[in-house]
């Protein structure tokens, strides 16, 4: 028993004990191919198979989940006497069907999950990255393809097909590491000869940087460092749940000019994507939601179990990572505004990416890290390398005034994002 | 299979049970199940790798047809590896004080609210704690005969409070996980200093970036430890040109006197039996006396590299292994906390850990400290807060000016080739001299 009659079954036997069952059910596929010193050292293939049981009885949710269809029966037992522990809330009931507006762009149909695709990708890193004089050291490519499916007691049942295709790859040239990265539903949109290319440029002109003086310096971070420095620090403090629970920076501060004019941030999950979806991880239809706009801020994120508890209506922002209950996330989100004037046109200090973002403070938005790849950008151009530098600064205060985004948005991974120039920070040389 | 030079299978099968307190708020508290196999094929070159969920390691058939999917996959493979001989054995896992499947659900829920509701002090705005524990059921075989299972059981928990004044918000967080025995009682002392640390840090001040003398706690002394040393000293990256520390076995990389060791069959968090492809684990001593000694290998970077001992190779569930640290440490040297703190003078003392990362092919590491004291004149004085220290890895050993005599090991998770794994990590109290601190105070 697989698939949808293992999930009627569960949602069959769960309601003889709970009010409202809902499970979440995935399987999926993926070939790796992975770089070894310069070669394609090893090989990886995947199958993967999960559901997860969420049961609600007078306000009492319980969670369980298994990789093992044999053992559903424990699982919605596990889950049934999760929820006899759980604290009570108000509860308005899992979603009922609906006729989903909108269309979510995450499957490629030509994406084919085969190993010799994957090593086809590995050449085209490899010739990209032999355009430079470096050694490559790691990196690789996946393929992917999964299907998802949401169903409960009344009567829901969505599912969708999502494939990924991913590189990346690692380059050093004496003390100089480059790394660079690229995913997409779409396997057409992946340029690994590019990424490969990139990767290695970086390796190779960063080497013999020169050193920086302690001081206040205009800086430029790339979409990456953008995306590494905002992801541990602005996005949590939009979901609604650490907002309720006094842990973001931005709660109390809906309707106030809380950042820079030309600042906006959304979530489009109807938009190409990895996380494009019409429903979101507990069935709710999805919407787009503007967070931030024009420097405003305007909303903040909920799932069901947030929202009911503190009378908000979901937003549709519910996800999942792996066998954990949903919890609140984005699904594609765009940090955007008006290009006024390129980032980089007047010298500043650019900054590929950071190590150590994941130690910001997430509640202060106080930062400390150090900076990978930094050059001095002039007239556009990255004209000289710096040695190595620290980066520290607060995401909340940077983020008030801005020098100015750039033309060159990427994906990295659901956000997408431009380079940022921000005017006057704190470098740290050594 | 005239194609099959070697293969082993590895399935962890068990159950994670997770509370989860927020603000008083029982937000989960269940169990969930797993049962992951990872089979791999040594080809004519490389390895070709299956994952799979549930596999029936007694069932010839289906072990069969996995081994030849998998060398299907290591055909297209390049490299030109091999597996260097290891000597093979399995320690006794220490035995449990308190098995926590004794102890039920509900005691446990309420055991972590004891812990949640000690941090919520005069002062503290929200609070929130977890439990995680982990029953692992380990069965192993490979082409050469070698066959062992385990059982793994871990306990734990992490507590954070969160205290507010005036729109500031400052956090304190403590944890503790173990291996040996069920791990929530009398522990609401970690609680209350969690809530008395982010209460204290409302008034801490900024300290300010730039190069100095620093004082590092045991705990963010193994931080270091682990981020400057342990990661750059992994064969896989050794052999893959991605490290500093490739080739130079035998130079002196750090100060006289300092001992750096990475040690899995320690009883400490990181603790494996025996590793993830069936050798014999044993202390790894990466650097004596300030010289770097060894690397930490599996079969395939010994054979690679040399240089250095295997039986450090480790994957999370349902991940193929890759060599990584377990329990990793600076031996004791012969210094007193007071020592130390006089010895700096003026510079800064850092304490706790936030976490922390390291680029090993540039030789950069950078970690961050939950919060520390301003040492002037030879005592501490000003609390300071979102401290962190960086520094490039062939000169940073050098500059360890003293090593402290109470070590202590901490325990966490490290992430690598996206697997987390347990770890834990520690040294004494160490002063550095000439470190780069990172903080933006003017």
């Amino acid at each position: 028993m697989n698939g949808e009659d293992l999930i009627n079954r569960v949602l069959r036997e769960g309601e003889r004990e709970a009010d409202e069952v809902e499970v979440f059910y995935a399987r999926g596929e993926s070939v790796s191919t992975e770089i070894k010193k310069g070669i394609l050292g090893t090989a990886e293939e995947s199958e993967a198979w999960s559901m997860a049981i969420r049961t609600v009885k007078d306000g009492r949710i319980g969670f369980s989940a298994t990789s093992d269809p044999d053992r559903w029966r424990a699982c919605l037992d596990a889950a049934l006497a999760s929820g006899r522990l759980s604290t009570p809330q108000q509860w308005g009931g899992l979603p009922k069907p609906t006729d989903l507006a909108g269309t979510a762009s995450s499957s490629d149909r030509d994406l084919v999950v085969t190993v010799d695709d994957a090593a086809g990708m590995v050449a085209d890193l490899l010739s990209g990255a032999a355009e430079h004089p470096v050694e490559v050291v790691g990196g690789g490519a996946n393929l992917a393809r999964s299907y998802m499916m949401v169903a409960n007691s009344s009567g829901t049942l969505y599912g969708m097909d999502r494939t990924v295709a991913s590189v990346s790859l690692e380059a050093i040239r004496e003390q100089s590491t480059g790394y660079e990265f690229d995913a997409s539903p779409f396997r057409a949109d992946i340029d690994a000869r590019s990424v490969g290319e990139q990767a290695a440029s970086l390796a190779a002109r960063s080497l013999g940087g020169k050193d920086i003086e302690t001081g206040r310096y205009d800086v430029v971070l790339s979409p990456i460092a953008a995306a590494s420095i905002l992801g541990q620090v602005l996005l949590p403090a939009l979901s609604g749940r650490n907002v309720k629970a006094g842990r973001s920076f931005l709660a109390d501060k809906v309707g106030d000019q809380v950042f820079d004019e030309s600042f906006s941030v959304y979530d489009d999950p109807f938009a190409p994507g990895l996380g494009s979806t019409t429903w979101d991880a507990e069935g709710v239809p999805t919407r787009r939601l503007v967070f931030v706009e024009q420097g405003v801020l305007r909303r903040f994120a909920y799932d069901l179990k947030t929202g009911y508890r503190y009378s908000e209506e979901s937003t549709g922002s519910a996800v999942r990572s792996g066998g954990d209950p949903p919890g609140i996330g984005f699904h594609n989100l765009f940090v955007d505004g008006p290009r006024v004037k390129e980032p980089g046109d007047e010298r500043a200090v650019w900054i590929h990416d950071v190590v150590g973002a994941h130690t910001a403070n997430p509640f202060s938005g106080d930062f400390s890290v150090e900076i990978s790849n930094p050059f001095w950008v002039e007239g556009g151009d990255l004209v000289e390398p710096v040695r190595t530098a620290m980066l520290s600064g607060n995401v909340f205060e940077m983020l008030r005034e801005i020098g100015g985004l750039g033309k060159d948005s990427r994906r990295v991974g659901r956000l997408t994002i431009p380079s940022i120039r921000l005017n006057n920070q704190q470098i740290i040389g050594k | 299979m005239p194609d099959v030079r070697y293969y082993d299978i590895r399935c962890v099968r068990g159950e994670i049970t997770q509370v989860d307190i927020d603000n008083g708020v029982v937000e989960s508290a269940g169990t969930s199940f797993f049962d992951k196999a990872v089979i791999r094929v040594l080809g004519p070159q490389g390895w070709g790798i299956l994952t799979r969920d549930h596999v029936e390691i007694d069932s010839k058939r289906e072990v069969t047809d996995l081994i030849e999917a998998a060398a299907r996959l290591a055909a297209v493979t390049q490299d030109q590896l091999d597996l260097a001989d290891a000597p093979r054995g399995v320690l006794s896992v220490p035995p449990l004080g308190e098995d926590p499947r004794d102890v039920d659900l509900e005691e446990k829920t309420r055991l972590l609210a004891g812990i949640e509701g000690a941090a919520r002090v005069d002062g503290v705005t929200n609070t929130r704690a977890r439990y995680t524990e982990g029953i692992d059921t380990v069965r192993f075989l490979d082409s050469e005969g070698n066959e062992y299972s385990y059982e793994a059981v871990r306990s734990g928990f992490s507590v954070l409070a969160i205290a507010s004044r005036n729109g500031v918000m400052q956090m304190g967080s403590e944890r503790d996980h173990i291996i040996t025995g069920f791990n929530l009682r009398d522990k609401q002392d970690l609680g209350r200093k969690a809530g008395e640390v982010a209460v204290s840090l409302l008034d801490a001040k900024l300290p300010k970036g730039g190069t100095r003398r620093a004082v590092l706690d045991p705990e963010l002394a193994g931080v270091f430890t682990h981020e400057a040393v342990g990661h750059a000293s992994e064969g896989d990256l050794v052999r893959e040109g991605a490290s500093v520390l490739g080739g130079r076995i035998g130079e002196a990389i750090g100060c006289p006197g300092l001992v750096i060791v990475d040690d899995p069959s320690l009883p400490e968090f990181g603790f494996m039996p025996v590793d993830a492809e069936g050798v014999a684990v044993e202390r790894t001593e990466i650097i004596r006396d300030g010289i770097l000694t060894s690397y930490l290998h599996n079969r395939e970077t010994l054979a690679a590299v040399g240089n250095g001992v295997p039986g450090h190779a480790r994957s999370e569930h349902g991940a193929p292994p890759i060599v990584r640290m377990s329990n990793t440490f600076i031996e004791n040297g012969g210094a007193t906390y007071d020592e130390i703190i006089a010895e700096c003078k003026d510079g800064i003392l850092l304490i706790g850990s936030r976490g922390g990362q390291v680029d090993p092919g540039r030789g950069v590491f950078q970690f961050n400290a939950e919060y520390g004291y301003l040492i002037e004149g030879g005592e501490t004085t000003d609390m300071v807060r979102d401290v962190s220290l960086s520094g490039e890895i062939l000169s940073t050993l050098h500059n360890i000016a003293l090593i402290g005599n109470d070590r202590k090991m901490s325990p966490g998770y490290c992430g690598k080739g996206g697997q987390s794994v347990p770890v834990s990590d520690g040294a004494p109290h160490l002063l550095l001299e000439s470190a780069t601190i990172g903080g933006r105070g003017e």
